[in-house]
């Protein structure tokens, strides 16, 4: 395609449904790859809590491969820790590993009832650790790309602060204790959410990860969940995009009725199918395999792979998922390749032609 | 009074409506009053347990609904379990279990655990984000028939494949079983494990045939005696 926009004008103007020259290759989700730590030299546990190192990290995506927004953080257990959680960033094991939950803020059901948001919460954890990474995309990318930041849904960031099986146990035996924590959480994402847009965030995505069909019902998502994210979408400035990984063909209606400015979906949606139940004005983002194509496809795969999802009804060439370090240069380098050869061709949704 | 067979309908009911209540009394009457124990497992629970995984197939129950179906299994099972005499199906043996580092979604691999436990066989569960020489440090002292690395997370899932050839090298009779989201039979198969189930659904399912598949071999053992 005829280049006329850089990155961020590009990926902004997508989201805000204006015109642009093409669909961006980008995500609000995790970007890191092997290739960006050993650009900077660093290991992954060094960065969780270094908000230079992170800030670096997270552009490095944007100068190795074009890619076409900088997110952080790289972790999902950023508000959980912030709440009380104790968590692990396995400084000692050799391989690659995500940080993860050590100890629940609530260990025990019995004290879900009494659990309350301290009132200092946005200054706990590396929740300020965060927002001063997005200052320093800002400042030094924003005139060039999309700054992004994620948070959990509050249903999944629950499962991070309770025992998982006992958040699901009591979805259906004690309603309503789950619906008050839910209550709280709503509350402390938005927090999280708009100090992350006050910090330099440009766009937020918002990863319900926990509330796929291979988990719950639909009924369940409808009446537990979509409140809850309703309330995230009504409170947060746009531009804002709701993610949910596993199957989501019976829920993708009702992700829409959430009121988010796109909704980003794993391989495991038919597209086309929920192109047909999603207002017009809802972008669909996702669609492309992180792990099976980006880790183990080779560039001629990843070159259909973006091809078959424009042609599906995608907004945007988005992985569906953290791209994992793993990811191979030559993969990536395809992904956004492809996306500049064919996408304003393919994107039959393009909002300005 | 109640049959055997009613006995074990009502068991059955019980996994299924997820009333654990009503499980553990019927499992108390079945053994106060001296019934066959292992029936009313295999009857009962077992039968239960395999209409929930159909259910759960057809996506009329989720994995709420599928948790508190087991819950109320575990806890029949609990009272009924010391009156099993031993039935010989050649399928005994020790299973190590666990998830590996760097990963805390344990509910597939809880599950799963417990239709082994159902089954007869003597779990050793390492637990979640389990060091990966852990597994191979178990099974060496255990001599365990079989091991069980589970992985949601992709990026924990490549130490999978170094635990499994460890063990294969000092044991290559152990079976190996590997689960998770980002495992495929491709990655199963080159990396030299014995089996695998993709995500949770399927384990889930892969524990549901296992046990169905130790229905037949008791109802054939009970049809020999």
């Amino acid at each position: 395609m005829e280049e006329t926009m850089n990155a961020r004008q590009r990926v902004l103007g997508l989201l805000t449904r204006r015109p642009v020259d093409g669909p961006a290759c980008f995500s609000g989700m995790g970007n890191v790859t092997t290739a960006g730590l050993e650009r900077l030299e660093c290991s992954f546990p060094s960065v969780h809590a270094d908000a230079v190192k992170m800030a670096d990290l997270a552009a490095t995506s944007f100068e190795l491969f074009g890619y076409e927004s900088a997110v952080v953080p790289f972790d999902l257990c950023v508000e959980a820790e912030a709440l009380g959680c104790a968590i692990n960033t396995y400084q000692d094991v050799p391989q690659l590993l995500y940080p993860t939950i050590r100890a629940k803020a609530i260990p025990r059901t019995e004290d879900m009832a009494d659990f309350q948001v301290a009132a200092d919460f946005l200054e706990r954890g590396r929740l300020p650790v965060v927002r001063e990474a997005l200052r320093r995309l800002r400042q030094g990318y924003g005139d060039r790309l999309a700054v992004g930041s994620y948070m959990l849904g509050p249903f999944t960031l629950a499962g991070q602060l309770v025992e998982l099986d006992q958040l699901f146990l009591l979805s259906l035996s004690d309603r309503r204790l789950v619906e008050e924590l839910l209550h709280k959480l709503t509350a402390a994402v938005i927090a999280v959410g708009l100090s992350y847009r006050e910090a330099g965030a440009d766009f937020l995505t918002v990863r319900e990860m926990g509330a796929a069909t291979d988990i719950l019902s639909p009924r369940a998502f409808q009446s537990l969940i979509q409140p809850c994210l309703r309330e995230v979408a009504a409170s947060l400035p746009p531009p804002r995009v709701l993610h949910i990984c596993g199957s989501t063909d019976k829920i993708v209606a009702l992700m829409a009725e959430c009121g988010f400015d796109a909704i980003s979906v794993e391989p495991k949606n038919n597209v086309r199918a929920s192109r047909e139940l999603v207002p017009p004005e809802t972008l669909i983002f996702g669609n492309l395999d992180a792990f099976k194509l980006l880790v183990h496809g080779t560039p001629a795969q990843v070159t259909q792979a973006v091809e078959e999802a424009l042609e599906a009804g995608v907004d945007a060439v988005w992985p569906s998922c953290d791209i994992w370090p793993e990811a191979k240069v030559e993969n990536l380098d395809a992904m956004v390749a492809a996306t500049r050869q064919r996408g304003a061709e393919l994107w039959w949704r393009n909002h300005g032609s | 009074m109640p049959s055997m067979d009613e006995y074990c309908v009502q068991l059955k009911q019980a996994v299924v409506d997820y009333n654990r209540d009503q499980a553990v009394a019927i499992a108390q009457t079945i053994v106060d009053q001296g019934l066959d124990a292992q029936k009313a497992v295999f009857d009962g629970l077992i039968a239960g347990m395999q209409v929930v995984g159909k259910y759960y197939e057809d996506q009329y129950y989720f994995v709420p609904e599928m948790l508190m179906c087991a819950q109320a299994l575990y806890s029949a099972l609990d009272i009924l379990k010391p009156h099993m005499p031993q039935t010989d199906l050649g399928l005994k043996g020790q299973v190590v279990m666990g998830v590996v580092q760097g990963d805390v979604h344990d509910i597939g691999k809880n599950i799963v655990k417990l239709m082994f436990e159902v089954a007869g066989f003597e779990v050793k569960d390492l637990g979640r984000d389990v060091p990966l020489d852990d597994f191979v440090r178990e099974q060496l002292s255990s001599d365990a028939d079989m091991v069980c690395l589970s992985a949601m997370m992709t990026t924990t899932m490549t130490g999978m494949r170094e635990v499994i050839r460890k063990i294969k090298e000092k044991n290559p009779k152990c079976r190996i079983m590997i689960g998770g989201a980002p495992v495929t039979e491709e990655l199963a198969s080159k990396w030299g494990a014995d089996g695998y189930a993709p995500d949770a659904n399927n384990a889930l399912r892969e524990a549901i045939a296992m046990v169905s598949s130790l229905h037949e071999m008791y109802q054939q053992a009970q049809a020999r005696d």
